[in-house]
Formats: structure tokens, C-alpha cells, sequence
């Protein structure tokens, strides 16, 4: 059993898992206090508080202060500095951090259990807690990330609208909170954070890649362990409002981070590892996860279209509630759509068939190699998104200066630098930033590529050949990429 | 649950139930309260939006949740007593204005997309006096007119005299 003072000593499977995997380091083992913290019922709360006053204030400002949308806060913070400090830092630094942290989900949780901070024991189905509202079950149907997916390709798809217009941005923010809400009154658990969240999709896939992890230290101990209290709950914590087993996780992907499983667990078996980028979750489950991929990558080549290049009419038809150019606004979403789920998958898809024919691999079916090497799409648009946001926060920074003093518009002047000048800073630097971060994308998922490659091909002959379609894909991805960021 | 923990989350509801009224709340009160404290007492605060679309200046705040669908009313004459000490609040929701009272030798003044810019000014004399956006703002750009209509009043200019 691992103890929070000392270190944990692996289990012979679980060494040799690890040596295939790579170091891991026990954080709450280095530093028991972050497990006394994180053990604190308040813990969450006091993570969520402040950012519900933010994101409230944000949808009072975004409601009540100027429509233009640089001068307001919600816009600046959220669509900058958030954006930018969740997928360059919190995503790959501290997996679904944001979910332990988000607003969003809040209300719901609260009319759920009918408490902000304690926990209730109690019997509702499944779990040994108390929970309100009507408890059924998510439809089996839905319980993959497609809705997350069409969710997050749709809202990409006004991104134009919602990144420049206050009042659109409060409205997507009102109907999440409302549906978290909702859906915590209908379904158990945190049904809109798993199925239905658009944030949530891309947190989940790009978590894999995170250089920490919630783990229990020892399989075995919660293979033994007869009360289950990680997912079912106890007078300690929640029931995992994720729904997830310790003892079977080994992904990030759908662990929102919520710590409940280590206030609950009777054994004191759940730590959190630090451990390399981008080597460890390899192992993509599911075609819902392909598409994500799949989505996020193109949205990341598309943005850089019409958030970044020199091409204007690509611009003009994203932004058609200023341009009325509804045919223009058309062609962009229909083509966008296509691009993310068909022509994108389709040439992956054909990549693959190639890989197989290359390798002459009968022993391995064509679904497995596909949903096996599409990890490599994860690092390279991981990386191809904080590209993508080095230029939003180094053009557009200067403005989070200016509204922080006059956050509504509305004539304030808090610190003193409402007037603060639109400064791009060092923007000749931009390219010189973004190229190498691409190319750390590259290099990570050749490397989980080539690392999902040896599960599938021992002969190391076979395994290179098989590695050649996938990684002409990705090369051609990566010159797309530089030939927009560089020109 | 104990009594003590009971307290616990009675706290966590209060830190919200707060958060929930005290940030509407001291939003209006900048707006009602410690805006108009700014200035002298008995200013006449009058906030003017130039909007391009329709070539409109309004008194009323255009803000996110209006700005679509909400229409709002020109304000083509504006009221003032002799005398009065105006402070014009400008705002624009769109593109960058240019506000002038020629005849009161007041402008250029330049209102930025999203900035709120103060004009100052005494209603020294009685009279109309037209007010205007002097930039090339849009296809209705002549249209952002309006006129300040100052009624003469006799303690007024006494006032104005004094001040």
C-alpha cells in the first residue's frame, strides 16, 4: 500500500509496465502536503470560487459593458489569456487542471448534491452517496465524445462571432451553465461534463499528452479493494462525478482531476505522478477519439487561415455578421466540415491502408492500426494550437492591459492604464517562436508513433515499413502548417 | 453531518449567495453612485454613443446584450439649461467617431471603438448649438447630427458667472 511519506514501491507488473512506459515521479510521495491540501473538502471550492467570480463578472461585463469586443473583458480574457494559458500551459502541464477548476459546472453539482463544499453519504444507484434530481442513466448511444466533437466544430465554425462579440460569448457560456445545470437535475454524475461539453472533447484528448497523471499506486490494491469508494463514493468524498474506476484507469482522457477519489479512497492508493510529455498515453480507444483528432488539427490549419494569414476573403467569410457574405460564410463552414470529417480522415484513413499493404500485416486489423497510430495526430495538434496562440497572446496581449483598468468600457480606470496603447510585442519573433514549437509537435508524435508501432510490430523491418505512409502524413501536415506560419 | 461541518458549507453558500448579488451590485454602484461623484455636484451627466449603422447618436448605453437587437432612439435635441456645468460622456460601439460643437469651439474630440471619452463644458450662452461627427464614419455618417438647445435662465449665467 503506498503511504503519503513514502515513496512508491511498484508492484513487478507495474515495473515492468513502467519500464515500457517511462519515469514516473510520486508528487503527493515528494510532498505529502499537496495531499493534505488536495484532501481538504473545500479544496475544489476553493479552486472554482475564484474563477466563478470571474467568469460571472466576465458575463456581467460581456452583458453590460461595450460590445467591442477588445475593449471588454470576456473577450480579452477568455479568448486570449485564457485560451492561451489553457492549451500552452494547463493542458500539457497539468492535464484536465481546468476541469478541477471550471465554473461551468458548478450550479449543477450543487443542485445535484445539494452542497458546495461537504460530502453526502447516502444510497442513490450505483453510488454509496446521496444525490438529487431524477439520477438516470446517459443514453449507452451517447456515451462516446461525438456530440463533443460536432459541439466544438460547430461553435469553431462562428468562431469569427465569438471571439470579437461580447454578448455571443455570454450567450454560449449561459447555455453551458444552464445545460450543466439541467443535465445534473436529469442524468448522474456529471453527465454535460463527459458527453456533452465542447471544452471538455479536446481537454480529453489533448490530457494525454499532460506531464502529470492521477493514478492509483497499485492496481493490485484496487483489484482487492471490496468497497470501490473511487467510483462509488463514500462519507469521505464523492462519487467520481467522472465516473471513472481507478483501478482501470490509464489514460487522462476522462479524469477531470476532481481529487474525490483520493479523499475517498479507503487505502490511501491514489497518488499523482509527474511524468515526461507526450510518452505515456499512447492509446487512442475509439473512432469518436480519431475524430477529434481529426477536428482539432484542421481547426488549428483553419484558424491560422482566417485568425493569421494575409488572405482577407478567407476572413470576410468567416466573419459574416459583419460581411452579410452568406455564400462566402458557406463555402468556409461547409468546407471546414468537410475538411474535418471527411477529406482530413480520409487521407489518414488512406495512410493507414498504406501502412498495412507496406508492412503486409495480417496479423493486424486495419481498425486496430487505425485507431493505434492516430495518436500521432494528438502531439502534432497539441503543438499546432500553441502555434497557433503564440500570435494572440504576442499581438494581441497589450489589450489585457488596458481592460484590466477598464474592464466594461464604460470609462474606469482602476490601475491607471485604461488608455494603454495596442502594443504588439516583439511580433517579428512570432515565426521564429512558432516553427520550433511545431516541430517539438513533430518530433512527439513520430516518437508516440514509432512507440504505438512496436506494440504492433516486433520486426523491426516490418514496423519501419508500416511507419511510412502515417509519417508522410504528418510531414505533409507540418510543411502545411510552416508554409502558413512562415509564408 | 456535524453541526461544525454543517457551518462548513453554510460558509461556501454565503461566499456564493455573495458573489452572486455583490458583483451586479457593485456594478451599478460605479454606474448610480461613484461615477457621478467624479464630478461637481449638480453636473448634468448625459452620455452621447455615436452608432455608424443609421448614423446615430443616443443617449441611451449600448451595451452587449442590446446591440443587436436593440434600436436606440436618436437623441437629435438635447435639453440643457444656461448655466449648466455638462459633462458629455462619448462612447462609440463601432467604429472610431469624431465629435464637434463647432459652434462652441469644442472637437475634434477622437472616440475610439469601445473607450469612453469626456467632453466638459458650461452652457455659457442660450441658444442651439448642433454637435456632430466630423470623421468619415460610414455610408450615414451625415446623418450623426444633433442639436444642444440651451434655454436662457437668469441665475443661471449668475451661476456660470460665479463658477
Amino acid at each position: 500500500m503506498a503511504t503519503a511519506t513514502q515513496p512508491v514501491e511498484p508492484v513487478p507488473q507495474e515495473k515492468a509496465a513502467a519500464a515500457s512506459k517511462s519515469w514516473r515521479f510520486d508528487v503527493f510521495a515528494r510532498w505529502p502536503w499537496l495531499k493534505r491540501l488536495v484532501r481538504m473538502r473545500s479544496f475544489q471550492f476553493l479552486l472554482i470560487l475564484p474563477n466563478l467570480i470571474f467568469f460571472y463578472f466576465f458575463l456581467l461585463t460581456g452583458s453590460f459593458g461595450t460590445p467591442v469586443g477588445n475593449r471588454n473583458i470576456i473577450i480579452v480574457f477568455v479568448w486570449i489569456l485564457w485560451w492561451v494559458v489553457l492549451i500552452a500551459a494547463l493542458v500539457p502541464l497539468g492535464s484536465r487542471i481546468w476541469c478541477t477548476m471550471c465554473p461551468l459546472p458548478f450550479f449543477g453539482d450543487w443542485l445535484q448534491r445539494r452542497a458546495t463544499i461537504l460530502v453526502r453519504p447516502g444510497k442513490s444507484p450505483g453510488t454509496e452517496n446521496r444525490f438529487f434530481g431524477l439520477q438516470k442513466r446517459w443514453p449507452k448511444k451517447l456515451s462516446n465524445i461525438w456530440l463533443q466533437n460536432f459541439g466544438f466544430l460547430f461553435l469553431a465554425t462562428f468562431s469569427a462571432l465569438l471571439v470579437t462579440r461580447p454578448i455571443v460569448t455570454v450567450i454560449l457560456f449561459s447555455i453551458m451553465i444552464l445545460l450543466a445545470a439541467g443535465m445534473a437535475l436529469v442524468y448522474r454524475l456529471r453527465a454535460f461534463c463527459n458527453y456533452v461539453c465542447p471544452i471538455s472533447g479536446f481537454l480529453s484528448l489533448y490530457s494525454m499528452t499532460s506531464t502529470i497523471e492521477l493514478r492509483s499506486a497499485d492496481k493490485d490494491e484496487c483489484l482487492k479493494c471490496k468497497s470501490k469508494s473511487c467510483i462509488r463514493g463514500s462519507d469521505k468524498g464523492w462519487a467520481c462525478p467522472w465516473n471513472v474506476y481507478m483501478g482501470k484507469l490509464d489514460r487522462n482522457n476522462y479524469c477531470g482531476l476532481c481529487f474525490e477519489c483520493v479523499k475517498s479512497c479507503p487505502n490511501d492508493n491514489i497518488t499523482l505522478y509527474l511524468r515526461p510529455f507526450a510518452t505515456s498515453d499512447v492509446l487512442i480507444k475509439g473512432y469518436d477519439e480519431v475524430w477529434k483528432a481529426s477536428i482539432m488539427l484542421v481547426l488549428a490549419f483553419s484558424y491560422s487561415i482566417v485568425l493569421l494569414s494575409p488572405w482577407g476573403r478567407f476572413k470576410d467569410w468567416a466573419n459574416v455578421s459583419e460581411t452579410h457574405n452568406w455564400a462566402g460564410f458557406g463555402v468556409y463552414a461547409v468546407g471546414q466540415m468537410l475538411l474535418a470529417l471527411v477529406i482530413f480522415p480520409s487521407l489518414y484513413y488512406l495512410s493507414i491502408r498504406l501502412a498495412k499493404r507496406f508492412a503486409k500485416a495480417d496479423s493486424v486489423s486495419l481498425k486496430e492500426l487505425f485507431l493505434g497510430y492516430s495518436y500521432m495526430l494528438v502531439p502534432l495538434g497539441l503543438l499546432a494550437w500553441i502555434a497557433f496562440s503564440i500570435p494572440l497572446i504576442m499581438v494581441n496581449g497589450s489589450y489585457i492591459i488596458s481592460v484590466i483598468s477598464d474592464p466594461l468600457g464604460w470609462g474606469m480606470d482602476l490601475f491607471g492604464t485604461a488608455e494603454f496603447p495596442w502594443i504588439p510585442f516583439m511580433p517579428e519573433w512570432v515565426p521564429f517562436l512558432q516553427v520550433p514549437v511545431l516541430l517539438i509537435g513533430l518530433y512527439y508524435s513520430l516518437r508516440g508513433l514509432h512507440k504505438v508501432a512496436r506494440k504492433f510490430f516486433p520486426d523491426p523491418a516490418q514496423r519501419l515499413q508500416s511507419l511510412v505512409p502515417p509519417t508522410v502524413l504528418l510531414l505533409g501536415v507540418t510543411l502545411v502548417f510552416l508554409r502558413l506560419f512562415i509564408g | 453531518m456535524t453541526k461544525k461541518l454543517n457551518y462548513t458549507e453554510l460558509l461556501g453558500v454565503l461566499a456564493v449567495l455573495l458573489v452572486l448579488a455583490g458583483l451586479p451590485l457593485m456594478l451599478w454602484h460605479w454606474r448610480t453612485t461613484a461615477l457621478p461623484n467624479r464630478y461637481l455636484p449638480g453636473t448634468k451627466i448625459i452620455n452621447l454613443t455615436a452608432i455608424a449603422p443609421g448614423g446615430i447618436w443616443t443617449e441611451e448605453l449600448v451595451v452587449g446584450y442590446g446591440y443587436w437587437w436593440k434600436h436606440p432612439t436618436r437623441a437629435r435635441d438635447i435639453n440643457l439649461e444656461q448655466g449648466d456645468h455638462v459633462v458629455l460622456l462619448l462612447h462609440s460601439p463601432d467604429v472610431q467617431h469624431s465629435f464637434s460643437i463647432p459652434d462652441l469651439n469644442i472637437g475634434p474630440v477622437e472616440i475610439h471603438a469601445g473607450h469612453t471619452v469626456e467632453v466638459e463644458f458650461i452652457a455659457e450662452r442660450a441658444g442651439e448649438f448642433p454637435f456632430l461627427c466630423i470623421k468619415i464614419c460610414g455610408k450615414d455618417h451625415g446623418r450623426l447630427e444633433g442639436r444642444f438647445l440651451v434655454a436662457a435662465r437668469q441665475d443661471a449665467v449668475e451661476n456660470s458667472a460665479a463658477r
